[in-house]
């Protein structure tokens, strides 16, 4: 190919690609120019280190942002983790297998509020799972189960939401695994498991870690699932960017510094989680 | 022994008998073809081997080991696919030591076999590749070459010079030949071309919906076939009923009426009925000057002709008869399309075939 043919390809690009690539190149230099006090709100536009110093500073934003990994990181890995065999169990088609798919799918018609607020009618005080423990005998009075300290109700959400999604992403990989290379590895002598982490794990690589990653950034991200069904003595990463939006004067530039951080969660998180699968599935296959 | 014995194996898809008994032995070294249209089974047969498909009555044995319930990774067998199946995520090298990895062969023995298979199969200059820059004949030999690596006891082939070109079908064929000869190695081989059947077997079983029609040498099957099936599907036949109408056993010879008029037959096995099919082949009719009282020579409307380069293939029709029978003369002929023209076809090479008119 030419140059002239390379500028012309490059060029049919720019009606898609480009304006992909000014509408996230937009966000993310307003979020960084206004963690540095530029395109500033509030006040005089120059830059300043000052919003990073006093966001840094604050230790409930170092919680904030240990508890959105931690919590994305445990529901991408369950996600994932639970899709996988729901995926290779539904790679041939038996009678009931796609009505099985659909309803597994049905989550993700489901908005995420309303499923948070469904869970929470189910474990509240007064709730269905409560009653029904009381009226079986199981426990005495009920207990309080919502808002719990560790996120577990946020986890649980999550994973019900983002299961399907991976389920579908690890389908369609499990799916155009040839049947003939699955019983050529078996009539070499691999059995399940062995199978599993040479032939299947490193076929469905590159789709395994989109689905980590999608999960994971999707949930460091969360709002909804938090305010809902979240412990009520930390914040998730975007519940402390609204609260320091409207903590005062800085609060948009310390709002931008919260949206930097949660972007760089997202970043090294993916890269860090697409290594391990990477490692996992090395050290799996040897 | 044998090495692998199928006794009455039966399997049913449903209420579809895809296998109706099957019983074969294969002997150490032999390689033994199942040749048959598409549909009869012999894949079928060949995954029950492996252990793919459970057998629903019936019985394999491998090395006198019955193989019911045990599953295809514990099975002394090694199978080549019609798609190749190699794993297109490891190198060459790879694929060929992975059976050896599972049976936990020590490295510098793996290393040392990786390297004789590969050079049994003229690939010792692409182990570091990977399948997707080999072309189709090479993956075909990385298969046969992970196949050999594990010495199995029995090497299965489904098809495995289907995808390829003519050309280079024929070159493999010729290498998994002289491969098997070489090594010894025991073999199944399935095939719809009985070209391919007849120029590798030691063995062959024609099969047809589910059964067997006839197993036999590639000799046996194309000059000794047993019914029409046989017949037409082994070769180009002309087939033909026919009613002996006498006999002379001092020459071994029949006299038979048959749509091209009387006919003699050699044959030192009697026929098992008085109306009975007879078949010849294409190339076994010879062009004749005269019709001047010989046996077995008839005159013919030749209809159509083509030229295949080492022979002319002709559609032929007795005077008076729309019947149409095949034959072939070596080299090209100058018999022009819409002529008579007589033909001699030897008493010795027509053959009865096990099965009455009805």
């Amino acid at each position: 190919m030419n140059s002239r043919r390379t500028v012309h390809a490059y060029l049919l690009l720019i009606p898609g690609l480009g304006l992909i690539l000014a509408f996230t190149g937009v966000v993310i230099g307003m979020a960084v120019s206004q963690s540095f006090g530029f395109l500033n709100f509030s006040g005089e536009s120059a830059f300043s280190t000052r919003f990073w110093q006093s966001a840094t500073a604050d230790p409930q934003l170092w919680r904030a942002f240990w508890y959105s990994a931690r919590i994305s990181v445990i529901s991408a890995v369950l996600a994932v983790a639970l899709a996988y065999p729901l995926a290779l169990w539904l790679r041939k088609p038996f009678p009931g297998s796609t009505l099985i798919g659909a309803v597994l799918k049905a989550p993700l018609l489901v908005h995420g509020l309303v499923a948070a607020f469904l869970f929470i009618n189910f474990i509240s005080f007064q709730g269905f799972l409560n009653l029904a423990l009381v009226k079986l005998g199981i426990i005495a009075r009920p207990m309080r189960l919502q808002n719990d300290p560790y996120g577990i109700g946020v986890v649980f959400l999550q994973v019900w939401k983002q299961m399907p999604f991976a389920l579908l992403i690890l389908t369609g990989a499990v799916q155009a695994i040839g049947e003939d290379i699955l019983n050529a590895a078996r009539d070499l002598g691999a059995a399940g498991l062995s199978r599993f982490r040479k032939i299947i794990v490193p076929l469905t690589l590159r789709s395994l870690q989109a689905a980590l990653i999608l999960i994971f950034i999707g949930a460091a991200g969360d709002f909804s699932f938090q305010v809902v069904a979240g412990p009520t003595s930390i914040n998730s990463m975007a519940q402390f960017m609204l609260r320091a939006q409207t903590s005062g004067m800085d609060g948009w530039n310390v709002a931008a510094v919260v949206a930097v951080l949660l972007m760089l969660l997202s970043l090294f998180g993916a890269m860090i989680l697409a290594g391990a699968t990477q490692f996992f599935a090395r050290v799996g296959r040897a | 022994m044998s090495v692998l014995s199928i006794t009455d194996a039966r399997i049913w898809f449903g209420s579809y008998e895809a296998l109706k008994g099957i019983s074969v032995s294969v002997e150490q070294g032999q390689l033994v073809t199942l040749l048959g249209p598409s549909g009869c089974g012999k894949t079928t047969l060949l995954k029950a081997i492996a252990g793919f498909i459970a057998l629903d009555a019936g019985a394999i044995t491998i090395d006198g080991a019955d193989m019911t319930g045990v599953p295809p990774e514990r099975r002394n067998t090694a199978m080549c696919f019609q798609s190749y199946a190699l794993f297109p995520h490891l190198s060459v090298y790879e694929n060929i030591a992975f059976g050896l990895r599972q049976k936990g062969t020590a490295k510098a023995e793996l290393e040392s076999r990786v390297r004789a298979s590969a050079a049994q199969v003229s690939l010792e200059a692409q182990l570091q590749k990977l399948p997707s820059q080999l072309s189709g004949g090479q993956q075909q030999r990385v298969a046969l070459a992970r196949a050999l690596a594990v010495r199995p006891g029995v090497i299965l082939f489904d098809e495995p010079l289907s995808n390829l070109d003519a050309r280079l079908r024929d070159q493999v064929r010729f290498e998994i030949r002289q491969l098997q000869k070489a090594h010894g190695f025991t073999a199944v081989y399935v095939t719809h071309d009985q070209a391919e059947a007849l120029a590798m077997s030691d063995l062959v079983v024609v099969m047809n919906a589910g059964a067997i029609e006839q197993a036999g040498t590639p000799h046996d099957v194309y000059y000794r076939p047993v019914n029409r099936f046989v017949a037409d599907f082994v070769g180009t036949a002309n087939i033909m009923p026919v009613q002996v109408i006498g006999e002379d056993p001092t020459r071994d010879v029949y006299r038979v009426n048959s749509p091209l008029g009387e006919l003699e037959i050699q044959s030192n096995e009697a026929p098992i009925s008085d109306r009975i099919y007879a078949m010849w082949r294409p190339e076994d009719a010879t062009a004749a000057d005269h019709r001047d009282g010989t046996p077995n020579v008839f005159e013919f409307n030749v209809k159509a002709q083509s030229f295949l380069g080492n022979l002319t293939d002709l559609v032929v029709s007795p005077t008076g008869s729309d019947v149409s029978y095949r034959i072939q003369i070596l080299g090209q002929t100058e018999i022009a399309d819409g002529t008579r023209k007589s033909f001699h076809i030897d008493s010795r090479k027509v053959r009865f075939l096990k099965e009455r008119v009805q």
